[in-house]
């Protein structure tokens, strides 16, 4: 985060210095940076600076047909991809009426839930790095890539899936796969104590991890923050149980909180989702053969496709916090106004450059992973 | 001012009879020991997780990631550059130590890609930086990262991999293209001319008039004084 023309900066002489924090930086994730101002190594300020993976995607959606920003979407939260289609799909489809099949309903729950586990292994692997326990990095990243081959196997796409389009899914199970998914879920449920062995119970992590960057509730409400953050600050608040999408309403599972809103809570409550993924995962896997149907409700010919006018507002729950999309149409054949309402943006900018002030400078990595923000998904 | 026009041919100099098979040797090592630079400028380094890590592991091709420019070989450009990457990205570029490789990871390096109509990134690499190698895909898997590598490494081996010598030889066209995105007071703190003359590397592109603007605009870069010495006082109020 060099100055742009690298003109030198006078200060008046103090006690406090300014150290650029990223973008080229193992502690920051992904392509974002941080100027942070220290005196000794405590932080005294912290300046959030992103705009480096900025592509400008709000602007790109309005120049697209509406079934060409399916493919555009997941690149918005590249971790998390498939909420991202998803809630673009549902908005699509209540602008034009379309009701979805039961079937491609329950496949969607699939998807999701499968890439929320996918993003939290991620999230435990970057996080540990950050308190320098890279074997858990490793573990993570290889037990996510199985379930990167499920969704080769059923999508077609390791990372970014496309599996969905307005009106419903693109293609059907393979065979054979209800039960490979099963036998997945048990490997990393076999898994977890190890996990737990290895991460949550080291005492290296749990001493580092509690008490740095606290937050309350009534600051995280303040703040706009959701999802796992603000369930680690003791609300169960779930978009998938308090306001239903899909066929969560029709799925049994808990919203796990803790209370004391640190770093620590953050990543337990990410911990006690998986197990509830999982769980989610088997009653999806258990209902899938008995649901008869198509996965697809007819569409009109998606490339003169003029959405009816309207605005609508859409909201699902991904794996980082609440994801909101507001879609305006004006009746043609592409979107008038697109406007993404990230989790991350909130959580990497003011959370971050609020949370960062009075701790110090080696705990600044580990507070923007335990707030699993993701930086394409800030500036996109 | 184009005084020192000459390429060098390299085996003049050398009277050791061993010498190439010195030479070898030093390719050998050289592609046996890389080092990534560890910048994830776009979407493409989520796939390099998984393919530096225990499923496809890259360390046993003797490649690591490294945090340090100045460390590093291998500069991974994983997918789009923004404008705003694109200049650190040359920064960084320039502060790597010769010899250098770059490898532009996904479609989005070689022609925009998905975002060919974004106002905000830059749409082909090259222009702005020699390239090595690309790796096309949206986004490769890790095993054609891992193949790009290999691919780089044989090159690496028998000596083609030298894009690095083209930025020395050919600056002026790669400071016009920066030039004509950042604007004409666009200047890094590195010295690539000097530097060209000390590998001696200064080609017919070397100088021209792109380089002409930037010395105008081009100001040493004064030391700071970094004490905190005698004129530090302590608030009074």
């Amino acid at each position: 985060m060099r100055p742009e023309n690298y003109e030198a900066q006078r200060h008046p002489p103090s006690n406090e210095f300014e150290l650029n924090f990223g973008p080229n930086h193992p502690g920051i994730e992904g392509n974002y940076a941080l100027k942070v101002k220290l005196h000794g190594d405590v932080v005294v300020e912290a300046k959030a600076d992103g705009g480096y993976l900025h592509r400008g995607f709000e602007k790109l959606m309005e120049q697209r047909l509406w079934i060409q920003n399916i493919a555009l979407v997941p690149r918005i939260c590249v971790p998390d991809p498939s909420p991202m289609e998803v809630c673009y799909a549902m908005a699509v489809e209540e602008l034009c009426g379309l009701e979805v099949p039961q079937r491609a309903q329950w496949l969607r729950v699939m998807q999701l839930e499968l890439s929320r586990i996918a993003a939290h292994l991620f999230t435990f692997g970057g996080h540990a790095a950050t308190t320098g326990m890279y074997s858990t990095m490793y573990w993570g990243v290889a037990d996510r890539d199985l379930i990167l081959d499920l969704f080769e196997e059923f999508t077609g796409g390791r990372v970014y899936s496309i599996y969905n389009i307005p009106g419903g899914v693109r293609r059907e199970l393979p065979d054979g796969f209800l039960q490979r998914i099963s036998e997945t879920l048990d490997y990393i449920e076999s898994r977890l104590p190890d996990y737990d062995n290895l991460f949550f119970k080291n005492q290296v992590f749990v001493k580092r991890a509690k008490g740095t960057g606290v937050m309350s509730q009534e600051q995280a409400l303040a703040w706009g923050v959701t999802g796992p953050n603000l369930r680690a600050t003791g609300l169960a608040f779930d978009v998938r149980r308090d306001d239903p999408y899909l066929v969560y309403d029709q799925l049994d599972f808990e919203i796990p909180t803790e209370a004391h809103g640190d770093a620590w809570s953050r990543t337990l409550v990410r911990r006690l989702e998986l197990v509830e993924s999982i769980r989610i995962l088997r009653q999806v896997v258990a209902a899938l053969p008995d649901i008869a149907g198509p996965i697809r409700a007819p569409i009109p010919n998606p490339l003169a496709w003029n959405v009816p006018a309207g605005e609508v507002y859409t909201r699902v729950e991904s794996s980082k916090g609440e994801l909101c999309y507001f879609v305006v149409s004006d009746g043609g054949p592409k979107p008038y106004r697109v406007h993404v309402r990230g989790p991350s943006s909130m959580h990497a900018v003011q959370v971050l450059e609020k949370m960062s002030v009075g701790s110090r400078i080696e705990d600044i990595a580990q507070t923007m992973f335990s707030l699993d923000a993701c930086p394409p998904e800030v500036d996109r | 001012m184009n005084s020192i026009n000459k390429i060098p041919v390299i085996e003049e100099k050398r009277t050791n009879p061993l010498a190439r098979v010195f030479d070898e040797f030093v390719r050998f090592c050289r592609s046996r020991s890389l080092f990534i630079l560890h910048y994830c400028t776009g979407c493409g380094a989520i796939e390099l997780p998984p393919a530096m890590t225990s499923r496809f592991d890259m360390e046993r091709l003797g490649i690591q990631p490294m945090v340090s420019p100045r460390q590093a070989d291998i500069l991974l450009i994983t997918g789009y550059v923004s404008i705003k990457t694109l200049k650190r990205v040359i920064l960084t570029y320039e502060q790597m130590g010769s010899p250098k490789y770059v490898i532009g990871i996904c479609s989005c390096t070689v022609n925009g890609g998905m975002y060919w109509q974004s106002y905000a990134t830059a749409k082909k690499l090259d222009e702005y930086m020699p390239v090595d190698l690309y790796i096309a895909g949206c986004m490769p898997r890790p095993e054609a990262v891992l193949a790009g590598l290999q691919k780089l490494m044989d090159r690496i081996h028998s000596g083609e991999a030298n894009s690095w010598e083209d930025y020395f030889r050919n600056y002026d066209y790669y400071l016009g293209n920066q030039q004509k995105l950042f604007g004409e007071n666009w200047q890094t703190p590195t010295d690539i001319i000097t530097e060209a003359k000390h590998y001696d590397l200064i080609g017919e592109g070397t100088l021209g008039k792109h380089t002409q603007i930037l010395e105008q605009h081009q100001k040493p870069l004064e030391a700071l004084d970094m004490r905190l010495g005698h004129d530090l006082k302590e608030p009074t109020e």
